[in-house]
């Protein structure tokens, strides 16, 4: 459907957006900026989202004909697992998601980076559902867990109606925010009957699993960069005279994350790669559950073990493991916990049975 | 505080029936059911109380001031603090350096110290970690060099649980270069008041300030703060502390993390699922198998019997099925999980809460490795 996605130039593609990734996630690691960021104002720096504008992020996945990039969900894996090794915490893949959501509709200044637009399309914790919403025309409801809202200017509305571009201080919007363990500030978006123009969203459901896929793909950058730095301490903290990198039991449990790490990145790729030549709705349902649950658990492993095998360095907010960790609590469970995303494959299950 | 009755004289029902409504009517104003150390500040009346009480150091000896509980009664007076969700008081006194300094300690030693942690005067830090000596505890650095009648010590140590709340803080130091690790250390008691120490707190991963490295530089204390013999600190600090042994693997740190993943799942609505109800019956297994085992061991105790390294075995267990049970919380709580607090702002029912505070149980006392190792030794046999 989109232009770039049958591009076999997709490697070349990937590279240039990883590269340009560098210029908001520092190559060497630094996690200086993240961690000043925590816990401050909206909890993101809108300079950055004004960055990824110029990068042209917000076009990635809206088509060439709609004015964007038309570049192919592996290409936005591939820079979501930059920006999750970076642990960037501006609502990035929020905004590419709204963009891929209002194609040509999207306005101009969200385009530029002068406004931040996130997508409120959650009705409810601890479900996918994003059906609610809109009633007779105009939008009522409640939307919830919506990335950076405490700092978005506009948000696009998904609801069974459509999209719509509401502002932040358009009538009837109520925006409370409550703040993550890693210091962003999500929040919850009341919509009082609040008029705005519905527009219609055929592939809603198809934009948010390239969102589930992609945010798999920043939990995998995440999980890769802890698991590089607790293998650099197992590397170098002395105990008993040598590494306790030598230790067996370490060495069997540190290559067990890197088994997990590897699938996930192969389930990542393959299916952003049968996204991208056009999978069938049963068959990207199950895709990006099926990475989002891999990817999730992931998450959670190399956080536990990196604990772990930091020891007592391992509890501090000192220690850099420590942003990730607390990064991997907050994320682990967005786009559905891995709870959600079994459900959605035992029903696919069912549902392929009963045929 | 002496003339304690004897306690071990009554039933056991009749004495949780004591310690309950003991408990019942005195717990002062502060927290309850608290996932994270409250600080002397906070748990300071609850401390006194008990101290008035006599009731401060249940395991001394009543001559002593203690309470002199067996294993048993103990272990009652533990469930009724649990149940009552009484806060953790600063204990390093006395479970640790009281019982220390009545095997180990001088007549003089016990006379000065022992009924200062009684008494409350005296709140006690342990000085055993440095930033090279974790697992390797032997490998300590911190050192000290006999000057005529005092110890000059120069050195760190570091990860000193709610040691900015203490005034005294027991250490490990090196006082002999020449000998094998173990064989050079000494046991050494330090007033974090004295000329020379420097503490710097560490916020840990719940972004509390709850342990604290601590500096030595030239700091002097008289000769006799040493407890035991000199370079013999090692075998004085490994002594084993009795049934504080098995109590470290008692189940009700699972067993009420269960319960709140009961109420998590039933906020969260899915307490009816089957699939979760799988995987919550898995965990209550666990939960009753561990209470059984450690029945065996309470009983052992009960009847005088010895505790083997095997012990081990429960503290591996709890604490890992602690942990179990609070990552299926995180999967239950969902997004919510990811919050800094609820949205209801209970931090007991708050799931990340409970998966911070179960990870440093499989760290500190000996980390889960090192138990694992020892128990392939010291239990399983099995070659180096
Ligand atoms: C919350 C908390 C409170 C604490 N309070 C105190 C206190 O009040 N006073 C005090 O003195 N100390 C305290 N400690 C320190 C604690 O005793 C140490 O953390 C512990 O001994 C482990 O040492 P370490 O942290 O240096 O980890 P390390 O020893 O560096 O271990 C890192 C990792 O390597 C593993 N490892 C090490 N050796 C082996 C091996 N041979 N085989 C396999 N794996 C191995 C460990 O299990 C761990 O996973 C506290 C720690 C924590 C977390």
């Amino acid at each position: 459907m989109m232009d770039g996605t049958m591009n076999e130039d997709w490697i070349e593609n990937a590279r240039m957006i990883v590269e340009s990734a560098r210029a908001v996630v520092p190559a060497d690691g630094n996690l200086a900026r993240v961690r000043a960021a925590r816990f401050q104002g909206c909890g993101f720096d809108r300079a950055v989202m004004a960055q990824a504008a110029e990068l042209g992020w917000p076009l990635m996945r809206v088509a060439e004909d709609a004015g964007g990039l038309g570049l192919g969900l592996r290409e936005t894996c591939a820079l979501m697992e930059v920006l999750g090794a970076g642990l960037l915490p501006e609502p990035v893949l929020s905004t590419i998601t709204a963009a891929a959501l209002l194609q040509e509709a999207l306005p101009e200044e969200a385009m530029t980076g002068e406004a931040v637009i996130v997508t409120a399309w959650q009705d409810a914790t601890g479900d996918q559902g994003w059906q609610g919403g809109a009633r007779d025309g105009t939008l009522q409801g409640t939307k919830v867990h919506v990335p950076g809202a405490d700092g978005a200017d506009l948000f696009a509305v998904l609801t069974c109606a459509g999209v719509a571009i509401v502002p932040r201080d358009a009538q009837g919007v109520t925006v409370e925010s409550a703040e993550t363990l890693d210091g962003c500030r999500p929040g919850r978006v009341r919509l009082d009957g609040v008029a705005a123009e519905i527009l219609p969203c055929p592939r809603a459901e198809a934009v948010l699993q390239d969102a589930r896929l992609a945010h798999a793909a920043y939990l995998l950058g995440l999980s890769g960069r802890a698991l590089e730095i607790t293998l650099d301490y197992l590397r170098v903290r002395e105990q008993f005279g040598r590494p306790i990198g030598s230790f067996q039991s370490l060495q069997h449990r540190a290559t067990e994350m890197k088994i997990s790490l590897e699938l996930s990145r192969a389930a990542i790729f393959a299916t952003a790669r049968r996204f991208d030549a056009g999978a069938d709705p049963r068959a990207r349902a199950h895709g990006a559950a099926r990475c989002k649950l891999r990817a999730s658990a992931l998450a959670m492993l190399v956080a536990r073990e990196a604990v772990q095998m930091h020891g007592a360095m391992g509890i501090t907010d000192e220690a850099d493991i420590g942003l990730f960790v607390r990064k991997a609590m907050a994320e682990a469970n967005t786009y559905g916990s891995p709870r959600e995303q079994r459900a959605t494959l035992t029903g696919l299950l069912a549902e392929e049975h009963a045929a | 505080m002496t003339g304690q009755p004897d306690y071990n004289a009554m039933s056991d029902d009749d004495f949780r029936a004591m310690v309950r409504s003991f408990v019942e009517a005195s717990y002062p104003d502060i927290p309850r059911h608290s996932l994270s150390r409250l600080h002397w500040h906070e748990v300071k009346p609850w401390y006194l109380i008990l101290s008035q009480k006599g009731w401060i150091c249940p395991t001394w000896p009543r001559e002593h001031g203690g309470m002199g509980l067996t294993a048993g009664k103990h272990l009652i007076m533990i469930e009724e603090f649990e149940r009552y969700g009484c806060a953790r008081v600063n204990d390093i006194g006395p479970v640790m350096l009281g019982p220390l300094l009545l095997r180990h300690g001088s007549e003089e030693q016990k006379a000065q110290f022992l009924p200062r942690i009684l008494s409350g005067e005296d709140v006690w830090a342990q000085g055993y970690s440095e930033p090279g000596a974790g697992s390797d505890l032997a490998a300590v650095r911190c050192e000290a060099v006999r000057d005529g009648d005092d110890w000059v010590i120069n050195g760190q140590k570091t990860w000193c649980t709610l040691g900015m709340d203490a005034n005294w803080v027991f250490i490990l130091a090196r006082t002999d270069k020449t000998v094998k690790k173990q064989a050079g250390i000494s046991f050494l008691l330090v007033p974090m008041d004295a000329p020379g120490v420097t503490i710097r707190n560490i916020e840990n991963l719940e972004l509390e300030a709850e342990f604290c490295e601590v500096f030595f530089d030239d700091v002097r204390v008289p000769a006799d703060h040493i407890v035991g013999r000199v370079n013999d600190g090692w075998s004085v600090a490994k002594a084993l502390l009795g049934h504080e042994r098995v109590f470290i693997g008692a189940p009700r740190l699972s067993a009420s993390a269960l319960a709140r993943l009961g109420h998590i799942a039933r906020r969260a609505g899915v307490w009816d699922d089957p699939v979760f109800r799988d995987r919550y019956v898995t965990l209550q297994c666990d939960v009753m198998d561990l209470t059984d085992l450690f029945e065996t061991y309470v009983d052992r105790l009960r009847d005088g019997r010895e505790i083997g390294a095997d012990v081990a075995m429960l503290k591996i267990f709890q604490s890992e099925l602690y942990q179990r049970i609070s990552e299926l919380m995180m999967e239950v709580a969902a997004e919510d999980s990811g919050l800094r607090a609820t949205p209801e702002g209970d931090r007991q029912l708050h799931a990340a809460a409970t998966w911070l505070s179960a990870r440093p149980t499989t760290i500190f006392g000996g980390s889960t490795e090192i138990m694992r190792n020892m128990l392939a030794k010291a239990v399983l046999e099995l070659p180096s």
